[in-house]
Protein backbone atom coordinates (compact mmCIF):
# COMPACT_ATOMS: atom_id res chain seq x y z
CA UNK A 1 0.00 0.00 0.00
CA UNK A 2 1.25 3.47 -0.75
CA UNK A 3 2.70 5.32 2.16
CA UNK A 4 3.36 8.96 2.39
CA UNK A 5 5.97 10.85 4.35
CA UNK A 6 3.66 13.74 5.08
CA UNK A 7 0.89 11.61 6.50
CA UNK A 8 -1.23 13.55 9.00
CA UNK A 9 -0.80 10.74 11.46
CA UNK A 10 2.92 10.68 12.10
CA UNK A 11 3.14 11.93 15.61
CA UNK A 12 4.73 15.37 15.40
CA UNK A 13 4.02 16.16 11.78
CA UNK A 14 3.07 19.79 11.29
CA UNK A 15 -0.61 19.15 10.62
CA UNK A 16 -1.11 16.98 13.67
CA UNK A 17 -3.18 18.89 16.19
CA UNK A 18 -3.10 18.54 19.95
CA UNK A 19 -5.82 15.96 20.50
CA UNK A 20 -7.55 16.68 23.78
CA UNK A 21 -10.10 14.28 25.24
CA UNK A 22 -12.95 15.44 27.50
CA UNK A 23 -14.39 12.64 29.66
CA UNK A 24 -16.62 12.45 32.72
CA UNK A 25 -20.07 11.34 33.84
CA UNK A 26 -23.29 12.36 32.05
CA UNK A 27 -24.30 15.97 32.38
CA UNK A 28 -21.22 17.26 34.18
CA UNK A 29 -20.71 19.89 31.48
CA UNK A 30 -18.37 18.37 28.88
CA UNK A 31 -20.14 19.92 25.89
CA UNK A 32 -20.42 23.25 27.68
CA UNK A 33 -16.71 23.17 28.48
CA UNK A 34 -15.96 22.55 24.80
CA UNK A 35 -18.24 25.43 23.80
CA UNK A 36 -16.49 27.65 26.35
CA UNK A 37 -13.06 26.67 25.03
CA UNK A 38 -14.10 27.33 21.44
CA UNK A 39 -15.54 30.71 22.40
CA UNK A 40 -12.40 31.66 24.30
CA UNK A 41 -9.75 30.28 21.97
CA UNK A 42 -11.31 30.42 18.48
CA UNK A 43 -9.59 33.67 17.57
CA UNK A 44 -6.20 32.30 18.64
CA UNK A 45 -6.38 28.63 17.58
CA UNK A 46 -7.73 26.53 14.73
CA UNK A 47 -10.09 24.07 16.41
CA UNK A 48 -12.05 20.93 15.47
CA UNK A 49 -14.49 18.90 17.59
CA UNK A 50 -15.54 15.23 17.60
CA UNK A 51 -18.53 14.23 19.76
CA UNK A 52 -19.53 10.70 20.79
CA UNK A 53 -23.21 10.76 21.51
CA UNK A 54 -24.84 7.73 22.92
CA UNK A 55 -28.26 7.98 21.39
CA UNK A 56 -28.50 11.16 19.37
CA UNK A 57 -26.23 13.74 17.89
CA UNK A 58 -27.52 16.11 20.55
CA UNK A 59 -24.02 17.20 21.59
CA UNK A 60 -22.92 17.95 18.05
CA UNK A 61 -26.16 19.84 17.40
CA UNK A 62 -25.86 21.77 20.65
CA UNK A 63 -22.32 22.81 19.78
CA UNK A 64 -23.25 23.71 16.21
CA UNK A 65 -26.19 25.74 17.52
CA UNK A 66 -23.94 27.53 20.00
CA UNK A 67 -22.35 29.17 16.97
CA UNK A 68 -18.87 29.03 18.45
CA UNK A 69 -17.32 27.11 15.56
CA UNK A 70 -17.95 26.48 11.87
CA UNK A 71 -20.51 23.59 12.00
CA UNK A 72 -18.44 21.61 9.48
CA UNK A 73 -15.67 21.40 12.07
CA UNK A 74 -17.94 19.49 14.46
CA UNK A 75 -18.31 15.77 13.69
CA UNK A 76 -20.47 13.23 15.51
CA UNK A 77 -19.41 9.59 15.82
CA UNK A 78 -21.92 6.82 16.60
CA UNK A 79 -20.54 4.40 19.15
CA UNK A 80 -23.06 1.55 18.94
CA UNK A 81 -23.98 2.17 22.58
CA UNK A 82 -20.35 1.53 23.55
CA UNK A 83 -19.01 4.97 24.55
CA UNK A 84 -16.33 3.39 26.69
CA UNK A 85 -15.13 1.06 23.90
CA UNK A 86 -15.01 3.93 21.42
CA UNK A 87 -12.43 5.89 23.39
CA UNK A 88 -10.47 3.01 24.81
CA UNK A 89 -10.59 -0.57 23.44
CA UNK A 90 -11.48 0.22 19.84
CA UNK A 91 -10.76 3.81 18.94
CA UNK A 92 -11.08 3.24 15.18
CA UNK A 93 -14.14 5.39 14.47
CA UNK A 94 -12.86 8.28 16.59
CA UNK A 95 -9.32 8.11 15.23
CA UNK A 96 -10.67 8.25 11.69
CA UNK A 97 -12.91 11.22 12.54
CA UNK A 98 -9.97 13.09 14.08
CA UNK A 99 -7.69 12.34 11.13
CA UNK A 100 -10.35 13.52 8.68
CA UNK A 101 -10.86 16.79 10.56
CA UNK A 102 -7.11 17.38 10.62
CA UNK A 103 -6.92 16.72 6.89
CA UNK A 104 -9.99 18.75 5.95
CA UNK A 105 -9.02 21.84 7.93
CA UNK A 106 -5.25 21.59 7.99
CA UNK A 107 -3.47 22.91 9.88
CA UNK A 108 -5.55 22.51 13.03
CA UNK A 109 -4.04 23.39 16.41
CA UNK A 110 -6.52 21.61 18.62
CA UNK A 111 -9.01 18.75 18.22
CA UNK A 112 -11.38 18.27 21.15
CA UNK A 113 -12.93 14.79 21.52
CA UNK A 114 -15.97 14.57 23.80
CA UNK A 115 -16.61 11.14 25.23
CA UNK A 116 -20.22 10.01 25.48
CA UNK A 117 -21.04 10.63 29.14
CA UNK A 118 -20.22 7.41 30.92
CA UNK A 119 -19.12 6.54 34.41
CA UNK A 120 -16.13 7.19 36.60
CA UNK A 121 -13.99 4.50 34.96
CA UNK A 122 -14.05 5.73 31.35
CA UNK A 123 -10.75 7.19 30.18
CA UNK A 124 -9.24 7.79 26.76
CA UNK A 125 -6.58 5.59 25.26
CA UNK A 126 -3.35 7.58 24.76
CA UNK A 127 -3.44 6.28 21.19
CA UNK A 128 -6.49 8.50 20.56
CA UNK A 129 -5.69 11.65 22.54
CA UNK A 130 -2.51 13.38 23.66
CA UNK A 131 -4.05 14.73 26.84
CA UNK A 132 -7.37 14.45 28.62
CA UNK A 133 -9.57 16.43 30.96
CA UNK A 134 -11.88 14.64 33.38
CA UNK A 135 -14.98 16.67 34.26
CA UNK A 136 -16.95 16.35 37.49
CA UNK A 137 -19.51 18.81 38.76
CA UNK A 138 -20.47 20.01 42.21
CA UNK A 139 -24.05 18.80 41.68
CA UNK A 140 -22.81 15.20 41.56
CA UNK A 141 -21.95 15.54 45.23
CA UNK A 142 -18.90 16.49 47.26
CA UNK A 143 -17.87 12.87 47.77
CA UNK A 144 -17.39 11.94 44.10
CA UNK A 145 -13.75 13.01 44.17
CA UNK A 146 -13.11 10.66 47.08
CA UNK A 147 -14.70 7.79 45.17
CA UNK A 148 -11.79 8.12 42.80
CA UNK A 149 -11.14 6.26 39.57
CA UNK A 150 -8.45 6.49 36.92
CA UNK A 151 -9.81 9.68 35.36
CA UNK A 152 -10.08 11.50 38.66
CA UNK A 153 -6.68 10.29 39.80
CA UNK A 154 -4.63 10.56 36.64
CA UNK A 155 -6.24 12.62 33.86
CA UNK A 156 -4.00 15.50 32.83
CA UNK A 157 -6.50 17.93 34.33
CA UNK A 158 -9.42 17.38 36.71
CA UNK A 159 -12.18 19.95 36.42
CA UNK A 160 -14.72 20.50 39.20
CA UNK A 161 -17.41 22.21 37.15
CA UNK A 162 -20.42 24.44 37.89
CA UNK A 163 -18.94 25.91 41.05
CA UNK A 164 -21.52 28.68 40.74
CA UNK A 165 -24.07 26.06 41.83
CA UNK A 166 -22.11 24.87 44.87
CA UNK A 167 -24.10 26.84 47.43
CA UNK A 168 -27.42 25.56 46.06
CA UNK A 169 -26.41 21.91 46.32
CA UNK A 170 -24.66 22.42 49.65
CA UNK A 171 -21.25 21.38 48.46
CA UNK A 172 -17.97 23.00 49.47
CA UNK A 173 -16.33 23.27 46.06
CA UNK A 174 -13.04 24.49 47.49
CA UNK A 175 -12.86 21.37 49.61
CA UNK A 176 -13.65 19.27 46.51
CA UNK A 177 -10.76 20.88 44.65
CA UNK A 178 -8.47 20.33 47.61
CA UNK A 179 -9.46 16.68 47.91
CA UNK A 180 -8.88 16.37 44.18
CA UNK A 181 -5.31 17.61 44.61
CA UNK A 182 -4.76 15.07 47.39
CA UNK A 183 -6.14 12.24 45.25
CA UNK A 184 -3.93 13.26 42.32
CA UNK A 185 -0.45 13.58 43.77
CA UNK A 186 -0.32 17.25 42.86
CA UNK A 187 -1.64 16.95 39.30
CA UNK A 188 -3.72 20.01 38.41
CA UNK A 189 -7.32 20.50 39.52
CA UNK A 190 -9.46 23.42 38.43
CA UNK A 191 -12.71 24.73 39.88
CA UNK A 192 -14.70 26.00 36.88
CA UNK A 193 -17.85 27.89 36.10
CA UNK A 194 -18.63 29.36 32.73
CA UNK A 195 -20.11 32.25 34.69
CA UNK A 196 -16.76 33.07 36.33
CA UNK A 197 -14.41 34.51 33.72
CA UNK A 198 -11.27 34.06 35.85
CA UNK A 199 -11.86 30.28 35.94
CA UNK A 200 -12.49 30.18 32.20
CA UNK A 201 -9.23 32.06 31.67
CA UNK A 202 -7.40 29.53 33.85
CA UNK A 203 -8.81 26.68 31.74
CA UNK A 204 -7.79 28.37 28.49
CA UNK A 205 -4.30 28.97 29.90
CA UNK A 206 -3.94 25.30 30.80
CA UNK A 207 -4.94 24.27 27.26
CA UNK A 208 -2.50 26.77 25.73
CA UNK A 209 0.31 25.57 27.97
CA UNK A 210 -0.44 21.95 27.11
CA UNK A 211 -0.39 22.82 23.42
CA UNK A 212 2.99 24.49 23.80
CA UNK A 213 4.36 21.46 25.67
CA UNK A 214 2.91 19.14 23.03
CA UNK A 215 4.58 21.10 20.26
CA UNK A 216 8.01 21.32 21.82
CA UNK A 217 7.89 17.63 22.68
CA UNK A 218 7.91 18.00 26.47
CA UNK A 219 4.34 16.76 26.89
CA UNK A 220 4.20 13.01 27.33
CA UNK A 221 0.79 11.39 26.71
CA UNK A 222 -0.13 9.53 29.87
CA UNK A 223 -2.56 6.69 30.25
CA UNK A 224 -4.72 7.32 33.34
CA UNK A 225 -5.84 3.75 33.68
CA UNK A 226 -7.70 1.52 34.09
CA UNK A 227 -4.86 -0.51 35.49
CA UNK A 228 -4.31 -0.35 39.24
CA UNK A 229 -0.84 -0.81 40.70
CA UNK A 230 -0.14 -4.53 40.67
CA UNK A 231 2.47 -7.04 41.69
CA UNK A 232 4.60 -9.18 39.40
CA UNK A 233 5.74 -12.68 40.24
CA UNK A 234 9.31 -11.44 40.64
CA UNK A 235 8.16 -9.43 43.64
CA UNK A 236 8.31 -5.98 42.06
CA UNK A 237 5.28 -3.78 42.43
CA UNK A 238 4.58 -1.03 39.98
CA UNK A 239 1.86 1.02 38.40
CA UNK A 240 1.58 1.78 34.70
CA UNK A 241 0.75 5.40 35.09
CA UNK A 242 3.87 6.56 33.32
CA UNK A 243 3.74 3.95 30.58
CA UNK A 244 5.09 5.55 27.45
CA UNK A 245 2.86 6.23 24.49
CA UNK A 246 3.56 4.20 21.38
CA UNK A 247 2.89 6.34 18.36
CA UNK B 1 -8.62 -16.44 10.95
CA UNK B 2 -9.79 -16.58 14.54
CA UNK B 3 -8.44 -13.07 15.05
CA UNK B 4 -10.30 -11.77 12.01
CA UNK B 5 -13.56 -13.23 13.26
CA UNK B 6 -13.20 -11.89 16.78
CA UNK B 7 -15.49 -9.02 17.72
CA UNK B 8 -12.67 -7.65 19.85
CA UNK B 9 -10.59 -6.91 16.78
CA UNK B 10 -10.14 -3.13 16.99
CA UNK B 11 -11.53 -2.15 13.61
CA UNK B 12 -14.66 -0.26 14.59
CA UNK B 13 -17.12 -3.16 14.27
CA UNK B 14 -18.99 -2.06 17.40
CA UNK B 15 -20.33 0.95 15.51
CA UNK B 16 -22.22 -1.30 13.05
CA UNK B 17 -25.49 -3.20 13.30
CA UNK B 18 -25.41 -4.96 9.92
CA UNK B 19 -28.44 -2.99 8.81
CA UNK B 20 -30.48 -4.19 11.77
CA UNK B 21 -31.08 -0.84 13.45
CA UNK B 22 -32.41 0.68 10.21
CA UNK B 23 -34.65 -2.38 9.73
CA UNK B 24 -36.11 -2.11 13.22
CA UNK B 25 -36.55 1.66 12.87
CA UNK B 26 -38.46 0.97 9.65
CA UNK B 27 -40.87 -1.22 11.60
CA UNK B 28 -39.51 -4.73 11.11
CA UNK B 29 -40.60 -6.85 14.10
CA UNK B 30 -37.89 -8.06 16.46
CA UNK B 31 -39.30 -11.56 15.98
CA UNK B 32 -38.18 -11.39 12.34
CA UNK B 33 -34.49 -10.99 13.15
CA UNK B 34 -33.67 -14.67 12.39
CA UNK B 35 -35.38 -14.31 9.00
CA UNK B 36 -33.47 -11.06 8.48
CA UNK B 37 -30.23 -12.94 9.07
CA UNK B 38 -31.15 -15.52 6.46
CA UNK B 39 -32.12 -12.90 3.91
CA UNK B 40 -28.92 -11.01 4.52
CA UNK B 41 -26.78 -14.12 4.10
CA UNK B 42 -28.47 -14.86 0.77
CA UNK B 43 -28.00 -11.29 -0.52
CA UNK B 44 -25.66 -8.64 0.92
CA UNK B 45 -23.43 -11.07 2.76
CA UNK B 46 -23.16 -13.33 -0.29
CA UNK B 47 -21.99 -10.34 -2.35
CA UNK B 48 -19.43 -9.40 0.32
CA UNK B 49 -18.12 -12.95 0.71
CA UNK B 50 -17.81 -13.36 -3.07
CA UNK B 51 -16.09 -9.97 -3.36
CA UNK B 52 -13.61 -10.91 -0.64
CA UNK B 53 -12.72 -14.22 -2.29
CA UNK B 54 -12.25 -12.66 -5.73
CA UNK B 55 -10.19 -9.84 -4.17
CA UNK B 56 -7.99 -12.34 -2.35
CA UNK B 57 -7.29 -14.26 -5.56
CA UNK B 58 -6.65 -11.02 -7.44
CA UNK B 59 -4.22 -9.81 -4.76
CA UNK B 60 -2.38 -13.15 -4.70
CA UNK B 61 -2.03 -12.99 -8.48
CA UNK B 62 -0.58 -9.47 -8.14
CA UNK B 63 -3.57 -7.92 -9.91
CA UNK B 64 -5.39 -4.66 -9.24
CA UNK B 65 -8.50 -4.74 -7.10
CA UNK B 66 -10.17 -1.68 -8.68
CA UNK B 67 -12.32 -3.86 -10.94
CA UNK B 68 -13.33 -6.02 -7.98
CA UNK B 69 -14.28 -2.88 -6.10
CA UNK B 70 -16.34 -1.65 -9.05
CA UNK B 71 -18.15 -4.98 -9.24
CA UNK B 72 -18.93 -4.74 -5.52
CA UNK B 73 -20.12 -1.15 -5.83
CA UNK B 74 -22.40 -2.08 -8.74
CA UNK B 75 -24.03 -4.66 -6.46
CA UNK B 76 -24.27 -2.29 -3.49
CA UNK B 77 -26.48 0.47 -4.84
CA UNK B 78 -26.88 2.70 -1.76
CA UNK B 79 -24.04 5.13 -1.24
CA UNK B 80 -24.90 5.13 2.46
CA UNK B 81 -24.23 1.39 2.63
CA UNK B 82 -21.08 1.70 0.55
CA UNK B 83 -19.80 4.48 2.78
CA UNK B 84 -20.37 2.46 5.96
CA UNK B 85 -18.47 -0.45 4.40
CA UNK B 86 -15.64 1.86 3.37
CA UNK B 87 -15.39 3.24 6.89
CA UNK B 88 -15.05 -0.28 8.20
CA UNK B 89 -12.44 -0.87 5.51
CA UNK B 90 -10.41 2.02 6.89
CA UNK B 91 -10.46 0.33 10.28
CA UNK B 92 -8.96 -2.82 8.77
CA UNK B 93 -6.45 -0.72 6.88
CA UNK B 94 -5.34 0.91 10.15
CA UNK B 95 -4.71 -2.55 11.52
CA UNK B 96 -2.79 -3.71 8.46
CA UNK B 97 -0.72 -0.53 8.57
CA UNK B 98 0.27 -1.36 12.11
CA UNK B 99 1.09 -5.00 11.30
CA UNK B 100 3.35 -4.03 8.44
CA UNK B 101 4.83 -0.96 10.10
CA UNK B 102 3.75 1.14 7.17
CA UNK B 103 3.34 4.87 7.45
CA UNK B 104 -0.41 5.43 7.45
CA UNK B 105 -1.43 6.96 4.15
CA UNK B 106 -3.74 9.93 4.38
CA UNK B 107 -6.81 8.08 3.12
CA UNK B 108 -9.98 10.01 2.59
CA UNK B 109 -11.96 7.00 1.52
CA UNK B 110 -11.30 3.40 2.45
CA UNK B 111 -11.72 0.29 0.41
CA UNK B 112 -14.94 -1.59 1.17
CA UNK B 113 -14.84 -4.04 4.05
CA UNK B 114 -14.62 -7.24 1.93
CA UNK B 115 -11.58 -5.96 0.05
CA UNK B 116 -9.89 -4.57 3.15
CA UNK B 117 -10.40 -7.90 4.92
CA UNK B 118 -9.08 -9.71 1.84
CA UNK B 119 -5.88 -7.66 2.12
CA UNK B 120 -5.49 -8.77 5.72
CA UNK B 121 -6.25 -12.36 4.70
CA UNK B 122 -3.54 -12.16 2.04
CA UNK B 123 -1.12 -10.81 4.67
CA UNK B 124 -2.04 -13.51 7.19
CA UNK B 125 -2.19 -16.44 4.72
CA UNK B 126 -5.87 -17.10 5.30
CA UNK B 127 -7.46 -19.52 2.81
CA UNK B 128 -10.28 -18.33 0.54
CA UNK B 129 -12.90 -20.53 2.21
CA UNK B 130 -11.86 -19.32 5.66
CA UNK B 131 -12.05 -15.73 4.45
CA UNK B 132 -15.58 -16.30 3.14
CA UNK B 133 -16.54 -17.87 6.47
CA UNK B 134 -15.09 -14.92 8.39
CA UNK B 135 -17.06 -12.44 6.29
CA UNK B 136 -20.29 -14.37 6.95
CA UNK B 137 -19.56 -14.89 10.65
CA UNK B 138 -18.70 -11.23 11.19
CA UNK B 139 -21.89 -10.16 9.48
CA UNK B 140 -24.08 -12.57 11.45
CA UNK B 141 -22.46 -11.55 14.72
CA UNK B 142 -22.76 -7.83 13.96
CA UNK B 143 -26.50 -8.31 13.64
CA UNK B 144 -26.72 -10.55 16.73
CA UNK B 145 -24.64 -8.24 18.93
CA UNK B 146 -26.61 -5.20 17.81
CA UNK B 147 -29.87 -7.07 18.41
CA UNK B 148 -29.00 -7.24 22.11
CA UNK B 149 -28.80 -3.45 22.23
CA UNK B 150 -31.95 -2.90 20.20
CA UNK B 151 -34.47 -5.54 21.26
CA UNK B 152 -35.40 -7.20 24.55
CA UNK B 153 -33.56 -10.51 24.31
CA UNK B 154 -31.69 -13.08 26.29
CA UNK B 155 -28.12 -13.07 24.92
CA UNK B 156 -28.12 -16.85 24.60
CA UNK B 157 -30.94 -16.59 22.05
CA UNK B 158 -28.66 -14.81 19.60
CA UNK B 159 -26.08 -17.57 19.92
CA UNK B 160 -28.80 -20.04 18.97
CA UNK B 161 -29.67 -17.89 15.92
CA UNK B 162 -26.03 -17.84 14.83
CA UNK B 163 -25.90 -21.63 15.11
CA UNK B 164 -29.19 -21.99 13.23
CA UNK B 165 -27.78 -20.17 10.21
CA UNK B 166 -24.47 -22.07 10.28
CA UNK B 167 -25.57 -24.52 7.53
CA UNK B 168 -26.54 -21.55 5.35
CA UNK B 169 -23.14 -19.96 6.02
CA UNK B 170 -21.50 -23.17 4.78
CA UNK B 171 -23.64 -23.06 1.63
CA UNK B 172 -22.53 -19.46 1.00
CA UNK B 173 -18.90 -20.47 1.55
CA UNK B 174 -19.26 -23.32 -0.96
CA UNK B 175 -20.99 -21.02 -3.43
CA UNK B 176 -18.17 -18.44 -3.45
CA UNK B 177 -15.15 -20.67 -2.83
CA UNK B 178 -14.08 -21.03 -6.45
CA UNK B 179 -14.90 -17.56 -7.78
CA UNK B 180 -12.10 -15.82 -9.63
CA UNK B 181 -13.14 -12.77 -11.61
CA UNK B 182 -15.28 -9.71 -10.81
CA UNK B 183 -17.94 -10.93 -13.22
CA UNK B 184 -18.28 -14.12 -11.13
CA UNK B 185 -19.62 -12.15 -8.15
CA UNK B 186 -23.35 -12.88 -7.85
CA UNK B 187 -25.78 -9.98 -7.92
CA UNK B 188 -28.73 -10.73 -5.62
CA UNK B 189 -30.65 -7.76 -4.20
CA UNK B 190 -32.50 -7.03 -0.97
CA UNK B 191 -34.30 -3.82 -1.96
CA UNK B 192 -36.30 -3.33 1.23
CA UNK B 193 -33.24 -3.65 3.49
CA UNK B 194 -31.29 -1.40 1.15
CA UNK B 195 -33.95 1.30 1.30
CA UNK B 196 -34.07 1.05 5.10
CA UNK B 197 -30.30 1.36 5.35
CA UNK B 198 -30.26 4.21 2.87
CA UNK B 199 -32.57 6.16 5.17
CA UNK B 200 -30.29 5.63 8.16
CA UNK B 201 -27.95 8.46 7.25
CA UNK B 202 -30.64 10.92 8.31
CA UNK B 203 -32.40 8.89 11.03
CA UNK B 204 -32.79 11.12 14.10
CA UNK B 205 -32.22 8.58 16.88
CA UNK B 206 -29.59 5.97 16.28
CA UNK B 207 -27.03 4.02 18.20
CA UNK B 208 -25.26 2.56 15.19
CA UNK B 209 -23.56 4.01 12.17
CA UNK B 210 -25.24 1.51 9.82
N1 LIG C 1 -24.75 26.63 36.39
C1 LIG C 1 -23.95 26.03 35.51
N2 LIG C 1 -24.45 25.13 34.67
C2 LIG C 1 -23.63 24.54 33.79
C3 LIG C 1 -22.25 24.85 33.70
N3 LIG C 1 -21.68 24.11 32.72
C4 LIG C 1 -22.68 23.34 32.22
N4 LIG C 1 -23.86 23.60 32.85
C5 LIG C 1 -25.17 22.99 32.58
O1 LIG C 1 -25.11 21.60 32.83
C6 LIG C 1 -25.96 20.89 31.94
C7 LIG C 1 -25.21 19.76 31.26
O2 LIG C 1 -24.19 20.34 30.46
P1 LIG C 1 -23.55 19.60 29.19
O3 LIG C 1 -22.44 20.47 28.72
O4 LIG C 1 -24.62 19.26 28.21
O5 LIG C 1 -23.02 18.29 29.89
P2 LIG C 1 -22.31 17.03 29.22
O6 LIG C 1 -21.30 16.53 30.17
O7 LIG C 1 -21.85 17.37 27.86
O8 LIG C 1 -23.53 16.03 29.12
P3 LIG C 1 -23.60 14.64 28.30
O9 LIG C 1 -22.97 14.89 26.97
O10 LIG C 1 -25.08 14.37 28.21
O11 LIG C 1 -22.89 13.65 29.13
C8 LIG C 1 -26.52 21.90 30.97
O12 LIG C 1 -27.82 22.26 31.38
C9 LIG C 1 -25.57 23.07 31.11
O13 LIG C 1 -26.16 24.29 30.82
C10 LIG C 1 -21.74 25.85 34.61
O14 LIG C 1 -20.56 26.20 34.63
N5 LIG C 1 -22.64 26.40 35.50
MG1 LIG D 1 -22.27 16.45 26.06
Amino acid sequence: MPDSPDSPDSIHAPTRALRLGIAGPVGTGKSSLIATLCRTLADRLQIGVVTNDIYTDEDAQMLRAAGVLDPARIRAVETGACPHTAIRDDITANAIAVEDLEADFAPLDLVLVESGGDNLTATFSPALVDAQIFVLDVAGGGDVVRKGGPGIARADLLVVNKIDLAEYVEVDHELMVEQGRDARDGRPVLGLSRKRPETVAALADWVQATLVAHRDGTHEPVDPGPMAPHAHTDGTVHSHEHAAHTP
Amino acid sequence: MLLLGDARLPTGGHTQSGGLEPALLAGMAAGDIPAYLTTRLRTTTLVDAATAVVALRTLRAGGAVELVEQAWAARTPSHVVRQASEELGRGYERLLTRLDDLTPRPVRRGEPRPIAVARLAARLDVAATDLARVICHDDVQSVCAAALKLAPLDPVDTVAWALDVAPLVERVVAQVADLRTPADIPAPAAPAAEIWQHAHATAPRRLFRA
